[in-house]
């Protein structure tokens, strides 16, 4: 038996059944419908334009105050100083990169100081780092100090021949770029340069970590096959905390190119060793002794040795400013035919519909008097 | 070969998203969310029965956007299967008024007393009380009551039984006849097997039933031979006014009146009957009634012979006048109707009354008018129908399956025919070139049948709606079925995709849900392909720059979560939250409809515009980007970007703000959800490269993004690089927009300005159509001066008027005849228990 209070709550239920007079529900959010005429895109069209052309030439200005000079050392200007009228790519071509050691020097003259801050880089062309393959090959465990096996991404410099990890293992490891690059001003005055603070931070902090007892640790596994001397010795200057797996050279070179055309940077000009150069590379003219280990000419690479000053934005940047002044001009060039459309095309423009009916309106009205 | 197939391993790998698995799980929950919309809507609530609209299925919510055929069935679904009594003609006059609610004629009353036609009246009214197969309900009266229920009743009461669950159609004429005479104070409260009692205005009348001569299609026509109280014999005949007219006494004085309001009658929807009565002498009886009992126990023929018999009694008529019953429309048919042709959908009604019937149904529904060329088809053979088939397809000659202001009325047993091999291209041809096609007496299985051979043959979608178990058939044969949720069951509501509880709600459901849930759907398809192929068409390009090595640009699990957060709400929320004009404006212009029926929101062309503006929108934020940073060196320290990752995540950040600002530039309105899914969406990935930048060494993923977030975010390069690149990759989707909302506006886009500026749309709406209706009218006498040139539309088939003078439902050949049925009842004896 139902009784009266029960039939009322299934009633009750029943009317439940009615859907919720909500806006969500019943789909009537208010919205803003934003309409894109040639009109009312005018102002866009304009506030681009007027934004984006002053922004395009302070970044082309930037840019252009920024020094840069680049020398392309791969093969003829630098001749081998042990053998006669030879590059040293030749060199290296000829003892069939085993190892064999080039050296050479060329001499070059700035025309304008260099003030501030002035960065020393290396740069490769055609040198593919952001090949799929070579990219996997490292162990980022490895770096962090940890002494596991090895992940087998490595491959195939993960193990050596007797089967112990190399350390560092892999393929970019392996591959470390090892010219070295000595600058000296009028033959005579070496310039000094910092072979810290070229990294990035978080790298040098996080991600790269000696293991316990490097020095030992570092002499008794291999090291990769295309290296010289094993990791700990990769900066002469044993005092400051710039070896084994920490080397900021070799930290740099982990942090895997993005173009096959990069540079990447090599050394910092200290402000402070010498009075000459407290503000900077004075123009004049200057030695480049670069030992040359580093065989590119077998891929058709290129080598370059940079130098450069930094503005804000960072190095030379050209493309950057221009693009703004061009999409800058496009506006401009689109909010003039929208404007003159505008002007012309008046019986689409709902303003003008509205004006002429008002004055249909007034004019009824007036018959009316 | 073995570098080759694991180049092609990688490529087939890294290019596996450019058909994301996300889409087909955006789509779904799209689609889900959608058929709530629709269960939610109130507009669609019924609260006579208490039922909201229902979607059984979330699959076809795009597809009632672009429904152009709507099958319908008739009784529940157009009708309410409800008979009224409205008006009546007696020897010339008329009384009732087509308003009113009811019949209930004061004068009529008036005239019963005093007027010069009075004793017509009360044969008339006699007629109608006691020539019918209508049973009271089971009870003994004890004295003349004044209120009695009969059975076959109103709507809200319970099944009648079994037996009469057959005739429940066949009563309800009869009851609406029964029920008015109740009102006027003649109540029939009795019937045993020889005789029926009634209360004429508070005396108790007798009458003895002699025979039932019963109806049958061709005789259009059922008699009661009666023994009055005052010890007459008379015969009522009520039927079809051909057969009542021509079976009249010579001279009878009010043909012309009655024949006028007959007219009158149909032309207001009404079904009409015809009652005429004579009064037969003993003699004349006996000697009839001797051959009629012979007739009616003969072995061979004995339906012939029976018709033979009654046929001579039925004659020498004097002619009572006629009755208009209303068949009672759902709430606001004829307007639904009228829209859903407006929106361009063709009407198919699939009923299994019969011809006349339906065509009445459909001059009161305005399915057929007078400003349409009617044609009907009713041949008796194969060969016939294809004549006539083929002829009236040549008469179309161009405008075949066209649209024309046509209509066409098959009978059942044609359809059959015209559905057959040789006629059934001719037969859909001239059907399809037709705005409403109505099928009478048809079976359950021809309608689905009909249905089916329109699905198969037409590239449209087809929408079946019916509210009874005979409409299953159709109902699952169509793309889309919807059920009403009606008094005839659940079978339809349980076999459709749909439910809704009156007709009229399907005007919604379609012209609103439907385009609705259409375009959004179609949005959120391109956006779907747009997005993923804007992401990864980037890896292509970068492949030109690390030697097709297969290197991804961006982080792994950045990738793997792109669909799943960063551009996850931007789709849901064009899904979801996108329209062009509110629900109201699109019921009130169902022109609208057409562009959706027509799919103008998605075809080849609109697929690969998309495909090609992500390859344009990936080209500039690739080339710029790298181009950008050309030259490593993007901080004032010195230190270069190092990694294809920087660059990666910097082109990376630039996509999601050029994806999620298309899905706003797609939106045609920007609710506050919209706003939430597109800066949300943006901010997500800020807030999840910051975090994953940190997360190496403490978890061991992502050693190469330590540190990203600090150098990426402490680059101006990367700032000014957000300012320009985002705004260079849209800004020519955003001269598209303008150009093309400013000189090739669609009919939606100049709707949704209007009504953005709560302007009066109808002369925009009027000024897009006024050439066509001119056009219509021509095209009209065109047709019809082709029809009719040779012949009169009588001989073609053309109806020319509504129907009248022939509303009998009654099912022919029933099971139990109406001789016995009415024989059957002794409402004087109570019912067994438990019957």
């Amino acid at each position: 038996m139902s009784t009266p209070a029960e039939n009322e709550a299934d009633n009750e239920h029943q009317k439940s059944k009615k859907p919720a007079d909500t806006a969500f529900k019943q789909q009537r959010l208010p919205a803003w419908q934003p309409i894109i005429t040639a009109n009312t895109a005018l102002p866009v069209f304009l506030a681009i334009g007027l934004i984006f052309i002053p922004i395009g030439i302070v970044l082309v200005v930037t840019s252009e105050r920024v020094l840069e000079f680049d020398l392309d050392y791969t093969d003829t200007n630098c001749m081998s100083l042990n053998v006669s009228n030879t590059t040293c790519a030749d060199v290296l071509a000829q003892a069939n990169y085993t190892g064999a050691s080039c050296t050479c020097q060329k001499s070059f003259t700035l025309d304008k100081d260099f003030e501030g801050d002035v960065y020393f880089y290396y740069g490769l062309v055609n040198y593919y780092q952001n090949h799929r393959r070579y990219v996997r090959s490292r162990d980022d465990n490895q770096l962090l100090g940890k002494k596991d096996a090895v992940s087998s991404d490595c491959q195939p410099f993960q193990k050596s021949v007797n089967g112990t990890d190399i350390t560092p293992c892999g393929a970019i490891a392996n591959s470390k770029f090892n010219d070295s690059l000595v600058l000296s001003m009028n033959g005579n005055i070496s310039v000094p340069l910092l072979r810290t603070g070229i990294a990035w931070s978080t790298d040098k902090a996080v991600k790269f970590k000696n293991p316990d007892n490097p020095q030992n640790w570092f002499a008794t596994n291999p090291r990769p096959p295309n290296w010289q001397q094993d990791a700990w010795h990769l900066d002469t200057n044993l005092t400051d905390d710039n070896n084994g797996y920490q080397n900021e050279d070799f930290i740099v070179w982990m942090r895997t190119a993005a173009m096959p055309t990069f540079r990447k940077l090599y050394r910092k000009l200290s402000l402070t060793e010498s009075t000459t150069f407290q503000n900077g590379l004075p123009k004049g003219t200057y030695v480049l002794t670069i030992t040359y280990n580093y065989p590119v000419t077998s891929f058709s690479g290129r080598k370059q040795f940079i130098i450069s000053t930094t503005s804000w934005m960072g190095g030379k940047n050209p493309f950057l400013g221009w693009a703004y002044i061009t999409v800058g001009i496009i506006c401009m060039i689109t909010f003039v035919v929208f404007l003159v459309l505008h002007k012309t095309w008046k019986t689409d423009d709902p303003l003008a519909y509205q004006m002429r009916s008002m004055q249909m309106n007034q004019r009824t009205a007036a018959g009316y008097n | 070969w073995r570098h080759i197939g694991f180049t092609f391993l990688t490529f087939f790998i890294l290019f596996n998203n450019l058909i994301p698995i996300s889409l087909q799980i955006t789509v779904d929950l799209v689609k889900f969310i959608q058929a709530y919309f629709i269960n939610w809507d109130k507009d669609m609530y019924d609260s006579e029965t208490d039922t909201p609209a229902n979607a059984r299925t979330s699959n076809l919510n795009e597809e009632l956007g672009q429904v152009k055929y709507i099958f319908s069935d008739k009784t529940g679904t157009l009708t309410k299967n409800e008979m009224i009594f409205k008006q009546c003609s007696i020897s010339g006059i008329m009384y009732g008024s087509g308003n009113v609610a009811e019949f209930n004629s004061y004068e009529l009353v008036k005239n019963l007393e005093q007027h010069e036609t009075r004793d017509e009246i009360r044969e008339f009214l006699t007629l109608l009380a006691t020539c019918h197969t209508v049973v009271p309900e089971n009870k003994v009266y004890t004295e003349l009551p004044t209120e009695v229920a009969y059975q076959a009743s109103s709507p809200g009461s319970p099944r009648p039984s079994k037996v009469l669950t057959l005739l429940w159609n066949a009563l309800l004429d009869e009851f609406a006849l029964v029920t008015a005479m109740k009102l006027l104070g003649i109540v029939f409260y009795s019937r045993t097997p020889d005789s029926v009692t009634i209360n004429f205005r508070g005396e108790k009348e007798e009458y003895k039933i002699l025979n039932v001569l019963e109806f049958s299609s061709d005789r259009k026509r059922m008699s009661v031979i009666i023994r009055t109280p005052r010890n007459e014999i008379k015969l009522y005949c009520k039927g079809a006014d051909s057969v009542i007219l021509e079976r009249l006494a010579a001279n009878d004085q009010h043909v012309q009146e009655t024949g006028e309001h007959l007219e009158n009658f149909a032309n207001s929807g009404l079904r009409t009957l015809c009652l005429g009565y004579r009064t037969l002498t003993n003699e004349e009886y006996n000697i009839w009634s001797t051959k009629y009992r012979e007739a009616s126990t003969a072995i061979n023929n004995r339906n012939e012979l029976v018709a033979e018999v009654a046929n001579q009694i039925e004659c020498n008529l004097k002619l009572l006048g006629a009755t208009g019953i209303e068949d009672k429309l759902q709430d606001q048919v004829s307007e639904s109707l009228t829209m859903l042709h407006k929106a361009g959908i063709k009407i198919w009604v699939l009923t299994g009354d019969k011809k006349e019937t339906a065509i009445n149904i459909g001059y009161s529904c305005k399915l057929l008018s007078n400003q349409m060329l009617n044609l009907t088809l009713d041949e008796a053979n194969l060969e016939d129908t294809q004549r006539q088939l083929r002829q009236h397809c040549q008469q179309f000659g161009d405008s075949l399956r066209k649209e024309n202001p046509a209509s066409l009325v098959i009978e059942g047993q044609t359809l059959k025919y015209a559905l057959q091999a040789p006629c059934r291209q001719d037969f859909l041809d001239l059907a399809i070139s037709c705005k409403t096609v109505i099928c009478c007496r048809v079976s359950p299985k021809q309608k689905a049948e009909v249905v089916e051979l329109v699905k198969r043959s037409v590239d449209a979608i087809t929408l079946a709606i019916g509210d009874g178990a005979n409409d299953v058939g159709m109902i699952q044969a169509a793309h889309v079925g919807v059920g009403i949720m009606g008094r005839e069951g659940v079978q339809a509501a349980c076999a459709s995709d749909y439910t809704i509880g009156q007709f009229r709600f399907l005007t919604k459901l379609l012209f609103v849900h439907g385009v609705w849930s259409y375009r959004r759907l179609c949005k959120v398809l391109l956006y779907s392909f747009y997005k993923n192929i804007c992401l990864y068409v980037m890896e292509l390009w970068f492949a030109f720059h690390n030697g097709f090595s297969g290197q991804i640009l961006f982080e792994r699990w950045t990738i793997g979560i792109y669909n799943v957060i960063f551009t996850a709400a931007p789709p849901m929320a064009l899904g979801l939250l996108d329209r062009s004009c509110n629900a109201a404006t699109m019921m009130e212009y169902p022109a609208i409809y057409r562009m959706s029926q027509n799919r103008m929101d998605f075809n080849i062309k609109i697929f690969w515009t998309w495909c090609l503006n992500a390859v344009y929108h990936s080209i500039i934020l690739y080339f710029m980007s790298s181009r950008m940073l050309r030259h490593d060196i993007v901080h004032d320290s010195g230190i270069v970007l190092g990694s294809h990752l920087y660059l990666g995540n910097l082109i990376y950040t630039y996509v999601v703000f050029v994806v999620c600002l298309k899905a706003g530039l797609e939106s045609d309105s920007w609710t506050l959800l919209t706003h939430i899914a597109i800066w949300g969406s943006i901010a997500s990935w800020f807030i999840f490269f910051a975090i994953y930048s940190y997360v190496w060494p403490t978890f061991p993923v992502a050693p190469e993004m330590r540190g990203m977030a600090k150098y990426v975010f402490s680059s101006p390069t990367f700032w000014f690089g957000l300012l320009l690149i985002p705004i260079t990759a849209l800004l020519a989707d955003f001269i598209y927009n303008c150009v093309q909302r400013t000189f090739y506006k669609t009919l939606m886009q100049e709707v949704q300005e209007k009504e953005v500026k709560h302007q009066d749309l109808s002369d925009l709406v009027a000024s897009r159509q006024t050439p066509v209706a001119p056009r219509a009218t021509e095209r009209l006498a065109l047709l019809k001066s082709v029809f009719t040139r040779t012949r009169t539309p009588r001989e073609v088939g053309i109806i020319d008027r509504p129907y009248h003078g022939f509303a009998f439902s009654q099912e022919e050949n029933g099971v139990v005849p109406q001789d016995q049925l009415i024989r059957t009842y002794d409402t004087n004896v109570e019912k067994p228990p438990g019957y």
